[in-house]
């Protein structure tokens, strides 16, 4: 009690630093004794969660095999069907439960195809799971409307293209993405008509998602990509380059050639490159005649467009560029006489002194 | 002087130290808000990913792993295992035998059926030459497999040599042996590719402690909490680095460093500023300088991006030699770094680079040590003449060692909210106790090698880097 009093004593008559810092202390302590007990529920709270998602799952997978094999020729809905049914029906309303029924119901439907997954898609209705889905389209929160599309979208709920087209353009990155892969998704090709309003920018990444949900169907009726690649939007121009070279797209040669005079260079280095990989020999003399103008990493991707389209008549231009100062180009100069030669290859052994030169030879020589 | 000229200084000195030490707290609670806040939109924004489809698309960008050995032979085979285990589509492996003088190549030419090839080599930076050749594998399983055996030339010609070997677009540049998650290189290559408005030059990861941990095959099959004191204090010491600091300057686009554990670079641009400095060893946090000095120069928007996730693992010191030697090391890369590129310090030309995060490094890890020692220095003089205020000095002291309790609480508080990688029973407890303990197991040591790095930088220039004996993360046993 004497000493409890002392401290009482010590603190009311300490300079008001020394309370302040004591006070901070104190605060400090109770900080770190509330987070060491919340870490210890935290932890708790972790594991048993853990545990109970796996109880719930296997629950919920053994329901889902049941009803799915539950089902028969006479009626549309079996009794034994109809009490699963309304068993993860009651269980919706449980934000947790709803959120492992939904995951299961995906993990399910990935791997199976047919009418089974026809089936789990019935269920997501059945089961008025969508009825949580479609509000969230209308959410203030950024994150809710990408869950709610993305859930549509896994579901193939191709009734609210309407309400999703709206989110093509929508300022957060997240939602713009899940809406175009909705729409690609479930539309195909057709999908792709929303980069014709697309004003932001589409990124590499969400190129190369919208791309391989593409590879995904069968049916490979593209789209005339013209208008894309006449875009005011450079990353639609980039996309629809991509889209030209992995379907071939022949057809669009003059854009593609227009393309050359594009203000972005990453768009004109790109547009060589799609050019020599559809062997479109006009672009050759094109980009030969103004070769002095082009940027260094445009001259590369040209000379690696000649090593598809080179021709005798242009072993003068090679042999001149033998000696450029770009290593790719020297190399590509070199490799090209080479198919090109054989003889007049042997011949340019001593052409030059340069220790590229020389290196580069060496090992074509050997090769 | 008078009593009062000495009284006014020495209230002088009390202030200056008042005020960086008030300084440097605000700067780690500020962080500590801004890091809790990125983090929580990352793993928002990460829930939509699906990580699988930039796997398999053959248009992915390609990636070649840049890994240098120096005398591994213990543990290459495994390593490269592991390096060759990514889920990545578009990759290859060049591990760069630094001129070892165990017999890490011959097993490596062993276990990969590896055979000498003709090789042409663009040697855009300078490097040591070649010295056995360039191995390729005749084995179809390892086609991703680049050797390239050179003379030793250090860490960083190695990586240098990676560069000129490497045809791909990106490198990931890694310790040998270091364990990376199946789907690191997505996850690392992510911010280059959804980035439009700027460039992104490079990406850094979290890398984690394996050390403990049970790995088999080159995978990562329990996480385990290490017995070491020296290892759980370092535990918690990159829990707190990575989740409660890096993660805001990434946010603030400040980062000066990425681990040379695991960094993903833009090759184009690491060529651009001369590849790795082989003149520091704090190679990994130079070319980070060097290449944000180029940019800002050049006058281009960009950033350096990094990532929480828990992709590498890496076995850290496990005794108290090793760690100070490491330490040291550390050390004199910053004071190297910073010393080399002063002009950024304070100059408004560097923006952010040159007024925020370099003043940052320079006051707050370049000088924090040689302050701290000051501060301890005039602690004890002012015991020896008995002019110590002791309720003052009891009051800080016991301010300061909550402070770091509460900071590292939060870090733990923060990995179990998002990552939760140690969830084995009893490990909470034990990170809390490490918790309380590290003030006293570990920082005194990490002070000690700072110390004895500006020693070193200032009087031993001839110090290169230090010996770090593995013992091999394969071993690793359970707990």
């Amino acid at each position: 009690m004497k000493s409890y009093q002392y401290i009482i004593d010590y603190f009311e008559n300490a300079p008001t630093i020394i309370q302040l810092v004591w006070v901070t202390i104190f605060i400090f302590f109770v900080a770190v004794l509330i987070l060491t007990i919340q870490l210890k529920f935290l932890r708790s709270r972790l594991r048993k969660n853990e545990k109970t998602v796996a109880e719930y799952r296997k629950e919920y997978e053994s329901d889902l095999i049941t009803y799915l094999y539950a089902g028969n020729e006479e009626e549309e809905i079996s009794a034994e069907q109809q009490i699963i049914i309304d068993k993860l029906r009651s269980c919706t309303s449980d934000d947790f439960k709803r959120r492992i029924i939904v995951s299961t119901l995906l993990r399910l439907r990935n791997d199976i195809s047919g009418e089974m997954a026809e089936a789990i898609q019935k269920l997501y209705f059945q089961t008025r799971l969508i009825s949580y889905a479609l509000p969230r389209l209308k959410s203030k929160k950024w994150y809710i409307v990408a869950k709610g599309i993305k859930e549509l979208k896994q579901f193939q709920v191709k009734e609210v293209h309407d309400e999703i087209v709206i989110h093509v353009n929508h300022h957060k990155r997240e939602v713009r993405n899940e809406s175009h892969l909705y729409l690609v998704s479930l539309f195909n090709f057709e999908g792709l008509k929303f980069l014709d309003d697309l004003q932001t920018s589409l990124s590499e990444w969400d190129q190369i998602q919208l791309l391989e949900v593409l590879q995904k169907f069968d049916d490979q009726e593209i789209p005339d990509i013209n208008p894309w690649l006449k875009s005011e939007n450079d990353s639609v121009v980039a996309f629809a380059l991509k889209l030209a070279k992995i379907y071939n797209q022949f057809e669009v040669k003059d854009a593609l050639i227009g393309l050359l005079s594009h203000h972005q260079k990453k768009i004109r280095v790109d547009a060589i490159h799609v050019l020599s990989h559809l062997h479109v020999v006009e672009a050759k003399d094109i980009l030969k005649n103004n070769f002095d103008q082009l940027s260094e990493d445009e001259q590369i991707e040209f000379f690696k467009l000649l090593e598809n389209l080179c021709e005798t008549s242009d072993e003068p231009f090679l042999l001149a560029h033998t000696t450029h100062q770009n290593f790719e180009i020297k190399l590509s100069a070199l490799k090209i006489i080479k198919t090109l030669a054989v003889e007049k290859f042997k011949s340019l052994k001593y052409f030059s002194t340069d220790a590229d030169y020389v290196k580069i030879y060496e090992f074509l020589e050997y090769k | 002087m008078n009593t009062s000229t000495v009284q006014i200084i020495l209230t002088i000195i009390h202030l200056l130290f008042f005020i960086y030490a008030f300084l440097a707290i605000a700067s780690y609670v500020i962080l500590a808000i801004i890091s809790a806040i990125e983090t929580k939109q990352y793993m928002k924004k990460n829930s939509f990913v699906n990580y699988k489809e930039i796997l398999s698309s053959t248009i992915s960008p390609s990636i070649s792993i840049i890994a240098p050995a120096y005398n591994e032979s213990l543990n290459i085979i495994e390593n490269v295992r592991s390096l060759l285990s990514s889920h990545y589509v578009n990759y290859d492996v060049i591990i760069v035998n630094d001129g070892s003088k165990d017999d890490s190549l011959e097993k490596l030419i062993a276990a990969y059926d590896l055979v000498k090839v003709n090789f042409l080599i663009n040697q855009q930076i300078h490097t040591k030459p070649i010295r056995a050749g360039v191995f390729k594998s005749t084995n179809p399983a390892f086609e991703k497999l680049t050797v390239v055996d050179k003379e030793n030339g250090g860490k960083a010609d190695a990586l240098n040599m990676g560069l000129n070997i490497s045809n791909n677009q990106y490198v990931a540049c890694i310790d040998v042996d270091c364990l990376l998650l199946e789907n690191a290189l997505q996850k690392m290559v992510k911010p280059f590719l959804e980035v439009t408005e700027e460039k992104i030059i490079a990406t850094g990861g979290v890398i984690r402690i394996a050390n403990s941990c049970v790995i088999k095959n080159g995978k990562l099959l329990d996480v385990n909490f290490p017995k070491k004191w020296i290892e759980k204090a370092q535990i918690l010491e990159y829990l707190r680095a990575f989740l409660l600091g890096r993660m805001a300057w990434s946010r603030l686009n400040g980062l000066l460093v990425i681990s040379g554990a695991f960094g993903l670079f833009d090759k184009k641009i690491a060529i651009e500023v001369g590849g790795y400095d082989t003149n520091t060893v704090g190679e990994d946090m130079e070319i980070i300088v060097r290449m944000r000095r180029h940019m800002e120069e050049i006058n281009q928007k960009y950033r350096v991006a990094y990532i929480p996730d828990p992709l590498c693992w890496t076995e850290a010191p496990d005794n108290y030699k090793t760690f100070i030697s490491q330490r040291n090391r550390w050390t004199r890369g910053t004071i190297e770094t910073l010393r080399k590129h002063r002009k950024i310090g304070f100059n408004p030309k560097y923006r952010s680079l040159g007024m925020l995060s370099y003043p940052y490094w320079l006051f707050f890890e370049r000088l924090a040590p040689v302050i701290e020692v000051i501060g301890i220095v005039y602690f004890a003089i002012l015991i020896a003449l008995n002019e110590v205020r002791w309720d003052y000095a009891i009051a800080f002291i016991v301010l300061a060692y909550f402070f770091t309790v509460l900071f590292s609480v939060v870090a733990i508080f923060s990995e179990e909210l998002t990552y939760h990688q140690y969830k084995k029973k009893g490990t909470g407890f034990k990170l809390l106790q490490i918790s309380m303990l590290e003030p006293f197991v570990l920082h005194p040591f990490i002070l000690y090698a700072a110390i004895r790095g500006n020693i070193d930088y200032y009087f031993n220039k001839k110090k290169k880097w230090g010996e770090m004996t593995r013992k091999g993360m394969a071993k690793s046993e359970t707990n």
